[in-house]
């Protein structure tokens, strides 16, 4: 080779470099484009095929079992206000297997209407729309339960130049959101939400008031950000033809003032609580009831006159007595009409709150077993649900 | 066919292009490394680290190859200066049919350029005699020398005196011009040996025959420019020019199952140049039958290694770095057959054992994998523009891809004999009945159906027994790995097919319809 075609050569592999830098990054900002979401539409559709051919050969007890549901599981008006308690859960195992739903469904004698899990934001592809689990949630004739969390921190700059900088996005995020930085994971994700078409519910930015757990929380937020950021993303979705989204407004309700964080009746469909009782494990917690967890607090509840859901029940096993603990609960569930929803919290190795793994689950302890399996066959007897006082 | 054919010349234009291509692959490559060697994608951790030598094996010799094309070079047009003494050596051993050697002498005859053409003879058959002497040949009886054609040469080079000796295998029919188009090439001192490109015309007589002379275009197209331009333009046993004085600085024509190879790292090393004529000016034979060309494909694996383990530790300091660099992509090359292996067992260990290599998203795979497949693919194909005779050569080559896959136990072999050190067992001509024959060969690939077969039935009884709750949750990735099984049995239809017709020969013998007044430009009228 001469100089000049030398020269040449260098320059081209520069500007080719170049090129290739630019293309693609292109290609991994819409790396979660169209080929990402062909792969996933496919591989669901595999999924339910297979679930149906299987179900052709073999049958599905769960399904069956639901049967009294499915006039209404695609009803959105019966399931903003279903005429009896739909129970469910949320187990650890999910999203690798829902198999754990449904052996603690055996150890009650029960199938649960709803089934319950949790979603992050990111950008990772277990952060987009879950496509494959809520079609394997419905296609085992349950509706799903979608806690859905808007962790900042998971989206790359390189990705999305527009947003702030990692480690200065959790300050005034949900202003941010509200001012529709997060649009493109919102869409997406709504968009999909829309092409599932079957109805889900939505419990987004749960525990808003709560300043010590997530990054919504008002240490970093005012409610005036809270309300904002909510509305714009139901509005978000209303865009997208997600009319099929269910949303539940989750406060913690411990705290006081979390009803000004309530977004309002024409953007909630259910308010929800959780119901959890960590008995005296750490120094801001003792045996609380269920009384003093919810009960105290149903009355201000109702009063919005939304049904309410428990997304997520338990009680841990030191402190007190767990078996007493859960016949309470359910007894006084069963006396507060607005409670519509009962969603068990069964996870093994929670670390959420503590640094030390915290087990939620009573499959090993039958006298639970046996109390809370009554108690749910009682609040499940089909018709609508009545005061009992 | 019969026509003269050469490559296209290169232009600025296109350096720039593979440069360009070349930029954007290795961005894409440096991507890819990037994110397969992430801590959260590792597996089962044995299985991961063999499937990423695999991987990389692959992706680093794709490289290699860009990086060869970059060198990519054509040598000017150079006419034969009259009055250089040369000699064609052609060699016959017992078996070899005689109407074959009617061709290749009848040709070697008719080539214009003055020179001398000698038969090295060890059939202690009178008709080879009497064949070389009616096409003005002189014949030479070397019998009992070892090193097979090597030896014979060099046995030869002793008899002769010729400056320049071209070595022609005996089913290669020369082109009246050959000479005319080679002897140019020696115009520097400094050159050591001058080869020209490797055709055939038997190609369409089977499946066979068409993919493994699809697996040659490239490399006597690009491949070899690609290597002329890095200075290591290698021999090939048929078709090479020597200067005489090359040959004896190494002690003679190398020998062996490689010994084409090892005869041009010798001389290279020496400090020799070599030229790449990308011209076609003969047409030989490729192997007809699935069975030749497995034994071919042993020798020369088994062959190949010895340029890694022999000559280059001793050549090594002689070498300059990009012919270091290419001798070491030539003799890696056969380790595809390992890889391979790899590939078609992951599967079945995920499908029968829950083992997994590696935990990645397929569509992220796909995007960071795609633009790497992209444009080694735009640079196969574009490359193509360098082939001999890119109107009959070019295209994408499934059935060399589907032979090179079928070939991966012959592979391995040659790879485990060459580490042990292990000599070839001798392997006789087979003359069984015809369908055993085709279960010999075909039994890689039926084996692999039955085990493709029972593992889906297994499959479907697993999958009608697991819980319901998991059932949907791990669809994906069961009839994923199903679907990564199914691919090489797609690719087995291939040999399968060439198995069967390889029971069933082609009539007639291929040199029976090659007419001589029709072969090469400059044709005597």
């Amino acid at each position: 080779m001469r100089r000049r075609q030398r020269v040449l050569v260098v320059f081209a592999i520069l500007a080719g470099a170049i090129a290739g830098i630019a293309a693609l990054t292109a290609t991994s900002m819409e790396s979660r484009g169209p080929l990402s979401s062909l792969l996933e539409r496919s591989a669901s559709a595999i999924g339910a095929i297979e679930h149906a051919a299987r179900r052709k050969i073999m049958g599905s007890e769960r399904a069956d079992a639901l049967a009294w549901l499915e006039p209404n599981r695609t009803r959105i008006e019966y399931l903003k206000n279903p005429d009896r308690i739909l129970f469910g859960a949320y187990d650890g195992g999910i999203p690798q297997t829902l198999d754990g739903v449904v052996d603690l469904e055996r150890d009650l004698n029960t199938v649960f209407p709803l089934i319950h899990f949790y979603a992050a934001w990111g950008d990772k592809p277990d952060q987009q729309f879950p496509l494959q689990l809520v079609t394997a949630i419905w296609d085992l004739g349950s509706v799903p339960v979608i806690t859905w969390e808007p962790w900042l921190d998971d989206f790359e700059n390189t990705i999305h130049p527009a947003i702030p900088l990692r480690g200065k996005r959790d300050l005034h995020g949900l202003a941010e959101i509200a001012r529709g930085t997060y649009d493109f994971y919102i869409d997406e994700w709504a968009k999909s939400a829309a092409r599932f078409k079957r109805p889900l519910y939505l419990r987004f930015a749960h525990e808003m008031n709560d300043p010590y757990r997530y990054s919504w929380g008002p240490q970093n937020n005012s409610k005036e950000e809270y309300i904002a950021a909510w509305r714009h993303v139901v509005d978000r979705f209303r865009s997208a033809g997600a009319g099929n989204v269910i949303w539940v407004w989750a406060p913690h309700v411990a705290y006081e003032y979390w009803d000004l964080y309530y977004p309002g009746d024409q953007y909630t469909d259910w308010i929800a609580t959780g119901a959890l009782n960590y008995g005296p494990i750490a120094y801001w917690s003792k045996w609380w009831g269920f009384d003093e967890i919810f009960g105290q607090k149903y009355p201000r509840m109702a009063e919005f006159g939304k049904p309410i859901m428990i997304a997520e029940l338990g009680s841990l096993a030191v402190g007190g007595d767990r078996e007493a603990w859960y016949a309470a609960a359910l007894d006084e569930i069963a006396k507060e009409p607005a409670v519509k929803a009962v969603l068990l919290f069964n996870k093994r190795d929670d670390q959420t709150v503590t640094s030390q793994r915290i087990d939620w689950t009573f499959a090993g302890d039958s006298a639970v077993s046996k109390v809370v399996a009554a108690k749910i066959r009682e609040l499940t007897i089909p018709g609508p649900k009545t005061p009992r006082e | 066919m019969w026509t003269r054919r050469e490559a296209a010349d290169v232009r600025t234009r296109d350096r720039v292009m593979l440069g360009a291509l070349t930029g954007i692959g290795l961005v894409a490559v440096v991507r890819m490394v990037d994110w397969w060697f992430r801590a959260n994608h590792v597996g089962q951790p044995v299985l991961f680290a063999a499937l990423s030598i695999a991987v990389w094996y692959g992706v680093a010799r794709m490289v290699l190859g860009w990086v060869n094309y970059l060198a990519i070079r054509k040598p000017e047009r150079k006419t034969a200066p009259a009055g250089m003494s040369v000699a064609i050596f052609t060699t016959s051993a017992p078996g070899e049919p005689l109407p074959m050697f009617e061709k290749t002498l009848a040709a070697c005859a008719r080539i214009t350029y003055p020179h001398k053409t000698y038969l090295l003879d060890d059939t202690r058959d009178p008709m080879f005699r009497d064949l070389a002497h009616r096409h003005g040949a002189t014949w030479l009886e070397i019998v009992d020398v070892p090193g097979a054609k090597a030896g014979k040469i060099n046995r030869a080079l002793e008899m002769t005196t010729e400056d320049f000796i071209l070595v022609l295998d005996p089913d290669h029919i020369p082109f009246p011009e050959f000479l005319d188009r080679v002897l140019g090439h020696f115009d520097s001192d400094r050159i050591g040996f001058v080869q020209v490109s490797q055709a055939y015309y038997n190609q369409n007589r089977s499946f066979t025959a068409k993919g493994a002379a699809e697996q040659t275009y490239g490399f006597y197209g690009p491949g070899q420019m690609g290597l002329f331009g890095h200075g290591a333009a290698v021999a090939i046993g048929a078709n090479c020019t020597f200067r005489r004085k090359a040959l004896n600085s190494i002690g003679g024509h190398g020998i062996g199952l490689a010994e084409d190879l090892v005869t041009a790292i010798r001389i290279h090393a020496a400090g020799w140049r070599s030229v790449y004529v990308p011209e076609i000016l003969s047409r030989g034979l490729v192997p007809e039958d699935l069975g030749s060309y497995y034994r071919q494909q042993l020798k020369w694996a088994r062959g190949v290694y010895e340029v890694v383990f022999a000559e280059m530790p001793k050549l090594f300091s002689k070498l300059s770095w990009r012919q270091r660099l290419s001798y070491a992509t030539i003799g890696t090359y056969y380790l595809s057959g390992a890889a391979t292996l790899l590939y078609l067992i992951f599967p079945y260990l995920f499908l029968w054992a829950s083992l997994k290599p590696a935990s990645m998203y397929f569509d992220e795979f796909l995007t960071i994998a795609g633009p790497v497949g992209l444009t080694g693919t735009v640079i196969y194909l574009g490359a193509q523009r360098w082939l001999c005779h890119p109107q009959s050569e070019r295209g994408i080559h499934w059935r060399a891809l589907s032979l090179k896959i079928a070939s991966w136990p012959i592979f391995l072999a040659g790879t485990v004999l060459a580490i042990t050190r292990t000599d070839i067992p001798y392997v006789p001509t087979a003359k069984e009945a015809v369908r055993r024959r085709f279960l010999l060969l075909a039994s890689p690939q039926i084996l692999l159906i039955v085990l493709y077969l029972l593992t889906v039935v297994n499959v479907v009884e697993a999958r009608l027994l697991v819980s319901e709750g998991a059932l949907e949750l791990t669809s994906q990735i069961v009839w994923g790995m199903v679907g990564f099984a199914t691919l090489p049995i797609l690719m087995a239809v291939g040999p399968l097919f060439a198995a069967w017709q390889s029971t069933k020969p082609e009539p007639g013998q291929p040199w029976d319809s090659v007419d001589l007044n029709e072969i090469g430009d400059d044709r005597p009228t």
